[in-house]
Order: structure tokens, then C-alpha cells, then sequence
């Protein structure tokens, strides 16, 4: 029943980006336009292809996110899982991405004429697929898409301004991909380690992932009200009165005093059940001081 | 009556801005109940408390049953087809592909809704979005229904029709709670809950 639920959203995100021609469009011509542009500058015209690649995936990633943002919780409401839809959308676009990689192979490998052209088309493939998790961890962590566009402008970005060997560069999530990029121009560069470090990479991105689209529309499950008399049903009540208590412990914070001086407007009865206690500035926000 | 919600002590507060203060809100089978109150004062929170997708800071909320939710501000995607939603919501539900679209085209029918089968959700009209909107929160055959304002955009057809459907839900058992501001409706209702806003924000702060 979960893969059931992880295709259809599969399928259904599928059939929301492919309706997209522009966008599709712009997906494969934004790697060829960046690489063809730099053809001149030698060695450095691959990484400028993978940086392009990387920000035209992590982009789709990103905005298959951030667009069904208001029905995800829904979804969730519905009876979909949080790791589901994460795991559905992931399923589309990890095809998806190795199939631009593979069109953008196939026009780098005569071009370049890399000395170990297998190389470079599993380096132009691990940039597509470190994309996915990479857009799908900052569109489930940022609040709206300009947030999320300028940390994915900033990363790739970095990625590509700094230096191979500089630290900044080894921190940064497009470190393995674009070593391997450069080591297809060589015979004797080693890969295992460049490869080991992407992997690795796009777990953490993943499981970052999975941690901020549960916090971000994660559902309340209510309590049933039918209770059982049943020895499980005597251990629910116990734990529904520990909640109890609780619930009385967050009311108190909830209407514990907080920093501030209650002020109301000149000859206003101030609500019986707050007097003397001192509220909050709320005209702070507004740019106002109180009186 | 089996009561099929009950919220109790429900606080909720956005910054210094408290919007619920220990409110309640009890629902029975066979109940329709209607949530009026100004603006801003709290009656879409609730409900998003009641559907389990907003927590509230104190409180709680007891359900018994599926709950199905209708937002005022339908959550589509503007490129998939009403039978893709169908499809989508439905599984989550449990539904197989042909059950969902079944089921959605009967209740879709009952509104009036012109299907068309290769029309994505952002050509429709806002009144057809809606229909659609409130077919989802239907599909499962909830017990329980939050229908926030549900029938903006309808037609006049379509709204007495939606009043009328209300009936049928209480006929059958549904516990359900309409956000409505239409004062002319509430004598089809069981009971009114006014909900007031909190009397901290009543207060008009003076400028310095």
C-alpha cells in the first residue's frame, strides 16, 4: 500500500512538471547554453556544465516542493506519509535528471574529448542525481521560493567560484561531482573517494530532507474519544490523564505574563480575567512605541 | 447524540497575538453546527486545529472518526486534471484509481459540476475549483466535515443546493461544522457558535 501511494504521487508529480513545457524546455537548455558558452575555456567548460545541470535539477526539485506547499498537508490529512511524498517525488525526478545527464553526455563526451570519457559521463550523472536531494532538503527547509532560489544560487554558485582544493569548496555539496568531472580529464585521478563523498552527501541531504517536510506538514493525530474499558483502554486513560497535566502546564505558560506594559486605549475596561498581568507590546511590530 | 468532536481548552496565540482562548467546540452525529464570528477571530484556526493540522499551544482535541476538511483557500495544483486529484486524494484514502474517480465523479455530479476530462484545475473557475475543493474533503466518506466557507463562488443553484446536501449529511450521521458568515442560513443549522475575538486584541494601542 506505501508504494501504491509513493507512485501515484510519483505519477501525479510526473504529469504536474511534464505539463510545464516552457519549464521542461529551460530544464535541458540551461546545461547546454552554460556548457556551450564556456566550450572555449578548455578543461573548466565541464565543471560550467555541471554547475548548470545541478542548478537546473535541484531548481525542478526545488519548486516540486515549494509549489504543492499548500496541499501537502492535505495530502498528509488524506492518509499520505510525509516520507512518501518525499519519496514519491524523488522517484520521478532521479529518471528525470539522469535522462537530461544523459542528453548533456552525449554532446560533452565528443566535445570535450575527456581522456576517460566514462568518467565524465558518471560525473555529469552523479551532479543530475545529487541535485534531486539537494533541491528536495532546501525546498522542504526554506519558508518560499525566493529563500529557497538564492541558498540554491548561493550553493552552486560557491561551488563553482571556489577553488577545487579550498576548503570552502570540500564542504559544499557538488564537491564529489565536480572532482569527478575534473578527473575524467586525467587518467590517473582517483574516483572511488569523489564518489564515496557524493553518496554519502546525498544521504545526509536526504535524511535533512525527510526531517524538514515531516516538521513542516506533519499532521496532529487526535485522540479517540470512544474509550475502552479494556487493560489497554485503563493504560490510554492513565496516559490521557499525563496529558491532561500537561495541557494544564501549557495553559499556564500560555498565559504566563510576558515582557511588556498592558496599555489600552483611555478609558477601556481591560478583560477581568488579564488584569494585572502584563502583555506584550504588540504595537512593536507595527513600529510604534506605547504610551 | 454520540458526540463525534470535542475540542476543549483550545488556546492559540501567533506571536503576541492570542486568537483562541480556551475555546470549545462539541459536535454530535447527525449535528450541523455553524461557526460565525467577525473576522480575525479565530474560526478558520479552529477548524485547522480540529482537522489535526495546526497544533494548538493548549488544549485538546477528540475525534471519533475520519475527518474531512474543506479550506476556504482550495489547496490544487494548477496542472493536474480533476480526475488526477481524484485519483491522488483518493489513494491516500486507500481508494484504487477507478473507486476514486467513481466516487468523486458521483459526488462532483451532485454539484453540478461540468466535468471535463483534460481540463487542469487552473482553467476552471473559482466556483468550479471549489466544487472540487469540497469533493476532495467528501471522498473518504468522513464522519466528520469541516467546510470553511465551502460554497464561495458557487452559483445561487449550487449553494441552495449545498444547504440542502447539509441535510442529507445530518440525515446520515455526519458531524459537521460550517465556517459561514451567510446569516440567512443559520436557521438550517442545529446550533450556532459565535466565536468572539479575544478582548486583548479589542483594544486600540495609542501612538506615541
Amino acid at each position: 500500500m506505501p508504494l501504491r501511494r509513493v507512485l501515484i504521487m510519483a505519477e501525479m508529480h510526473g504529469r504536474d512538471l511534464l505539463r510545464r513545457r516552457v519549464a521542461i524546455a529551460l530544464l535541458v537548455a540551461l546545461p547546454f547554453s552554460f556548457y556551450l558558452a564556456s566550450s572555449d575555456s578548455g578543461p573548466g567548460a565541464a565543471a560550467s556544465g555541471g554547475v548548470a545541470l545541478a542548478f537546473a535539477v535541484s531548481g525542478a526539485a526545488l519548486f516540486s516542493v515549494l509549489s504543492s506547499r499548500a496541499a501537502d498537508q492535505r495530502l498528509i490529512l488524506s492518509g499520505y506519509r510525509p516520507f512518501e511524498m518525499l519519496l514519491g517525488r524523488l522517484l520521478f525526478l532521479g529518471p528525470l535528471a539522469l535522462a537530461i545527464a544523459a542528453m548533456f553526455s552525449a554532446t560533452m563526451a565528443p566535445v570535450s574529448s575527456p581522456a576517460r570519457p566514462w568518467v565524465l559521463v558518471l560525473g555529469i550523472a552523479v551532479v543530475a542525481l545529487q541535485s534531486v536531494p539537494f533541491g528536495l532538503a532546501i525546498g522542504s527547509a526554506v519558508p518560499r521560493e525566493l529563500e529557497g532560489t538564492l541558498v540554491l544560487i548561493g550553493v552552486v554558485g560557491l561551488q563553482l567560484a571556489t577553488r577545487l582544493d579550498s576548503v570552502a569548496s570540500k564542504v559544499l555539496p557538488f564537491y564529489g561531482p565536480r572532482e569527478l568531472l575534473e578527473a575524467s580529464l586525467s587518467r590517473h585521478a582517483p574516483i572511488g573517494r569523489p564518489l564515496f563523498q557524493t553518496v554519502v552527501y546525498g544521504v545526509a541531504l536526504l535524511i535533512a530532507a525527510r526531517l524538514c517536510v515531516s516538521r513542516r506538514v506533519n499532521i496532529v493525530r487526535h485522540e479517540p474519544l470512544v474509550l475502552s474499558r479494556s487493560a489497554a483502554g485503563v493504560a490510554r486513560s492513565a496516559a490521557g490523564v499525563a496529558r491532561g497535566a500537561a495541557d494544564a502546564a501549557r495553559t499556564a505558560r500560555h498565559y504566563a505574563p510576558r515582557r511588556g506594559r498592558f496599555v489600552g486605549q483611555e478609558g477601556a475596561v481591560r478583560p477581568q480575567a488579564f488584569q494585572g498581568e502584563r502583555w506584550p507590546r504588540h504595537s512593536r511590530s507595527r513600529g510604534r512605541a506605547l504610551r | 447524540m454520540p458526540t463525534q468532536l470535542r475540542a476543549s481548552g483550545i488556546c492559540k496565540r501567533f506571536g503576541p497575538t492570542i486568537i483562541l482562548d480556551r475555546a470549545e467546540l462539541s459536535v454530535g452525529a447527525g449535528e450541523v453546527v455553524g461557526l460565525t464570528g467577525e473576522n480575525g477571530a479565530g474560526k478558520t484556526t479552529l477548524m485547522r486545529i480540529c482537522a489535526g493540522l495546526l497544533a494548538p499551544d493548549a488544549g485538546r482535541v477528540r475525534v471519533a472518526g475520519r475527518v474531512g476538511y474543506c479550506p476556504q483557500v482550495p489547496g490544487l495544483f494548477d496542472l493536474l486534471t480533476t480526475n488526477d486529484h481524484l485519483v491522488m486524494f483518493g489513494r491516500g484514502a486507500g481508494m484504487g484509481r477507478k473507486q476514486a474517480i467513481m466516487r468523486g465523479h458521483a459526488i462532483l455530479d451532485e454539484f453540478g459540476y461540468p466535468i471535463q476530462d483534460k481540463a487542469v484545475t487552473k482553467d476552471l473557475s473559482g466556483g468550479t475549483r471549489q466544487k472540487l475543493n469540497l469533493a476532495i474533503a467528501l471522498l473518504a466518506d468522513p464522519s466528520i466535515l469541516l467546510l470553511d466557507e465551502p460554497y464561495q463562488g458557487f452559483d445561487r443553484g449550487t449553494y441552495v443546493n449545498f444547504w440542502d446536501h447539509c441535510e442529507t449529511w445530518r440525515s446520515q450521521g455526519k458531524a459537521v461544522v460550517i465556517v459561514t458568515h451567510m446569516l440567512a442560513e443559520l436557521a438550517r443549522v442545529d446550533r450556532v457558535m459565535e466565536l468572539a475575538p479575544h478582548p486583548s486584541r479589542a483594544h486600540r494601542w495609542a501612538d506615541a
